[in-house]
């Protein structure tokens, strides 16, 4: 079968197998759901990786297009959806299902017992979960990207209330639900927009028909609307106040995936409606959103890392470096540049790994002590060495240490943000720093009982981490799939940045990606585009020296907040900020107004 | 946040978006214009598939993979309110007694029940000829059923409504979209191509593979419906908390007398 055809079966393949596991869950016992599970959602992981094999190795071109149905174009205008697979799509899909297989992997038999008369739901729902973003990366269509978020989103809800014993992953669940959908509102309204402009709902098709006359509001008001739920996916300052609320409560494994992959999406999504839709003379001009992107990606960044570094919970605390590396993201696509897109690809990639392996190994923490507690947790999991070390190794990645994959999509991402503005490297240096000092706060204080016992509380009880363990009872022994997971998917982030090929295949990326010209001939014209020529990618040795820098300010920053406890009124400085992370739903929403009119007045200036 | 601080806070980004949007409007083009490139193009398109009602050719044809999000969206949510909606462990069922109904509203509800399966079946079938389809027909079966909560009560209804069945055929409906589309493949088509004969305009038959899909839409959404209604009724009906109360805080209390609430 050619490269095109594999498409829709990466979106069918796990959608079969939901239903198959509904339909069967009850009568099947536990392991053969488990299994089939694994099976459902290996088979499309390999299907993307063969895809993203052949659209990145040239042969048949760098882009696979696909219209579903057979509804070719025909003079240029043509009434179906198109599926298009670049290295970049096809490798997002490939990352997203990978990640899935893992996660079924590592909770393989993790809960205590499936819901009643409903074995398989669980599995099923990751499966769905699975589908909707392979086929948000795979689209090339814009109503077909938004019922892709959607789905994304509604699985999302129930994944993340899915323990419905305790009060708080309901009302996570429920602020995640409603942000997400006025956010989705949003979208679909944008689009909605610009199909009474041009009469088109492609990619590619909207994007050249914008470009046959002047911007004007309607087509500002369009993008900040489609930017709103992208944004909001992608849990970008305003529109972030979500994430921290439903990653805290959500069941490990699903942590792993909305963190990994799911708010990376929603970068994603931004980076593809801009250059393949607004980057045109008819759109949005780049310096207006160079600025949109830099100032709210600079806000999240910041704002990240310093919520960040004041949590004790410690999902929490992974939650809030999650929003502050997508900060960084952000920053990486906001430079327009190939180097930026390719760079910042190749820091989701690594980050996907090393936040899933910290999340894995949290969960280990969860189910033995029932606590997540960075305080409550002090010295007592000296017990679990493996664990100890895996949580470190992963804190050390997160703050950009070579070779890891974090650390080479760091360095080229901050390079090609210098090229931008001189001062966007110290950025990405501190918010690693950070992030990456915070995780290893917690893993002197947790794993290795470092200094002296933390204060009594001085937070609310809402901060802290008391929880129930996920699994039946607490765990005496660590099943092996709990750490091995972890262990193979820091392993994976290590390869992302010594292996010289996955450098080459994203900067190939990067520049296919930001040819709107080639992608839209490709799409529209089914003109072969020539695949470009692969330049060999080194690490920067500027960035192997931040990347150092960064790594050991982190462990300066650890060793410090164990051994010299800032006895100063920092506390009183952040609680401001605190704040603002009220729970209130009301709240949340209020931010995300003003949020889209923060982005509309960021990019108004380029109507005239 | 205060109440007066969250509202200042919305209504100065609301004054900023609602200019925008005004602006944005402005930019519509002008009602009753003759230029609808969309439209005359689906149109064309689904008299070529002999599919006469245009909105299904686009629903279960030309975008054959929007409709299949979107009934993965429906199925997500139903399984979703299955799991959220779980009997826990510190919650015990009871059997609910039987209610007295009105004799006319018992005569209305049994009358209607037939006609209104009836005619959601009739929409569904007809679905690629005339308005409506897989997901409007689905959702008046669903709501025809629940009449018999109406006419007699809970339990009357339980028997007619096994959830088991509904359940294997929402998946089948899920399944059956799925499996039409990868049959197309492996005739050698697209994915959900329309690969069928398109048989006699404006018949039954006509239009191909979409009133296969549309059945299944129809199965889906149908079974989909009855599923999640069943687990608001039976969280409102049969659970209780462990305090021995239910779940709604603000009823009267004593399970016969809060099933019809």
């Amino acid at each position: 079968m050619d490269t095109a055809g594999l498409l829709p079966l990466v979106i069918a393949v796990p959608l079969l197998g939901a239903a198959v596991l509904v339909a069967g869950g009850r009568r099947l016992p536990r392991i053969v759901t488990d299994a089939l599970g694994c099976a459902f959602a290996a088979a499309p992981a390999a299907l993307a990786l063969l895809v993203l094999a052949r659209v990145a190795g040239g042969g048949a071109g760098p882009y696979a297009v696909e219209w579903v149905g057979g509804w070719h174009l025909a003079g240029g205008e043509g009434v179906g959806i198109v599926l298009v697979a670049d290295p970049l799509g096809a490798g997002l899909a490939a990352l997203v299902s990978v990640l899935v297989v893992a996660v079924l992997a590592y909770s393989w038999h993790y809960f205590e017992e499936p819901p009643r008369r409903h074995g398989g739901a669980f599995t099923a729902l990751i499966l769905l979960f699975q589908a909707g973003m392979c086929g948000f990366a795979l689209t090339g269509d814009l109503f077909n990207a938004f019922v892709f978020f959607e789905l994304m989103g509604v699985v999302a809800y129930a994944l993340t209330g899915y323990r419905v014993e305790e009060s708080r992953p309901l009302h996570g669940a429920l602020s995640f639900g409603i942000v997400n959908s006025l956010g989705g509102y949003c979208m679909l309204l944008g689009i909605t927009l610009l199909y009474a402009r041009t009469g088109e709902l492609g990619l590619a098709q909207i994007g050249r028909a914008l470009d046959g006359r002047a911007p004007d509001g309607l087509v500002l008001a369009a993008f900040v609307l489609v930017a709103t739920g992208l944004l909001v996916k992608a849990a970008a300052v305003p529109f972030h106040f979500w994430l921290p609320d439903a990653h805290a409560v959500a069941p490990t494994p699903v942590c792993m995936l909305l963190s990994g992959v799911m708010v990376e999406l929603g970068v994603y999504g931004v980076a593809r409606v801009y250059w393949t839709v607004f980057s045109g003379p008819g759109g949005v001009p780049h310096p207006d959103l160079t600025r949109a992107l830099l100032v709210i990606g600079t806000l999240t960044a910041l704002l990240g890392a310093l919520m960040c570094w004041r949590q004790r919970h410690i999902k929490r605390l992974l939650a809030f470096s999650t929003v502050a590396h997508t900060g960084l993201f952000l920053t990486g696509v906001a430079v327009l540049s190939p180097e930026g897109v390719s760079g910042t690809a190749l820091y989701v990639l690594g980050h996907a790994g090393v936040k899933a392996a910290l999340f894995g190994c949290v969960g280990v923490l969860l189910d033995r002590y029932a606590s997540v507690d960075e305080h409550e947790l002090y010295g007592r999991a000296g017990e679990l060495p493996v664990t100890g070390v895996l949580f470190t190794v992963g804190g050390l990645a997160l703050s950009g240490l070579p070779p890891f994959g974090t650390g080479l999509g760091k360095a080229l991402a901050e390079e090609a943000a210098g090229q931008a503005a001189g001062w966007l490297p110290a950025l990405f240096v501190l918010v690693s720093a950070v992030t990456g000092g915070a995780v290893l706060r917690v893993a002197l204080r947790v794993f290795a009982g470092a200094g002296r016992p933390p204060r009594a509380a001085e937070d609310g009880p809402e901060t802290t981490g008391e929880a129930e363990p996920e699994t039946g009872g607490r765990l005496r022994r660590v099943p092996v799939p709990m750490l091995a997971v972890p262990a193979a998917l820091l392993a994976g982030a290590l390869s992302v940045g010594v292996l010289p090929g996955v450098a080459a295949t994203a900067e190939r990326a990067g520049r296919l990606f930001t040819d709107a010209r080639g992608y839209r001939a490709a799409v529209l014209d089914g003109r072969p585009v020539a695949a470009p020529a692969a330049v060999a990618q080194h690490w920067p040795t500027t960035g192997i020296l931040l990347g150092l820098l960064s790594t050991a300010l982190a462990a300066a920053l650890a060793a410090l907040a164990v051994w010299r406890p800032a006895r100063t009124g920092a506390t009183a400085l952040t609680a401001p900020v605190r704040r603002l992370q009220s729970g209130h739903i009301g709240d949340y929403v209020a931010w995300l107004v003003v949020g889209m009119a923060l982005l509309t007045a960021l990019t108004a200036t380029g109507l005239r | 946040m205060s109440p007066r601080g969250r509202l200042g806070l919305f209504l100065a980004g609301a004054a900023v978006v609602a200019a925008l949007f005004t602006v944005a409007c402005l930019g519509l083009p002008p009602f009753g214009g003759a230029h609808h490139p969309y439209g005359d193009r689906a149109v064309r398109a689904a008299v070529r598939h002999h599919t006469s009602n245009a909105i299904a050719s686009v629903n279960f044809d030309q975008r054959a993979l929007d409709t299949l999000g979107e009934e993965t969206i429906l199925f997500s949510a139903v399984l979703g309110a299955v799991v959220l909606l779980r009997q826990t462990a510190d919650e015990r069922r009871h059997t609910p007694a039987p209610a007295a109904v009105r004799p006319p509203i018992r005569r209305f509800g049994l009358l209607m029940l037939p006609v209104a399966l009836a005619v959601g079946l009739y929409v569904v079938a007809h679905g690629q000829l005339s308005p409506g389809g897989g997901f409007q027909g689905g959702v008046v079966v669903a709501t025809a059923l629940h009449l018999l909560y109406i006419a007699a009560d809970y339990r009357a209804l339980e028997r007619v409504r096994p959830l088991r069945p509904y359940e294997i055929g929402e998946a089948v409906g899920e399944a059956a979209y799925v499996i039409t589309g990868l049959a197309a493949v492996l005739a050698g088509s697209a994915f959900l191509a329309n690969v069928l004969p398109y048989g006699t305009f404006a018949t039954l038959s006509s239009g191909g593979t979409v009133p296969l899909l549309n059945a299944a839409v129809g199965m889906e959404v149908a079974c989909g419906v009855v599923v999640l209604l069943a687990q608001f009724l039976d969280q409102a009906v049969q659970i209780e908390g462990a305090d021995g109360g239910g779940s709604d805080d603000d009823g009267p209390r004593g399970p016969g007398r809060r099933e019809r609430a």
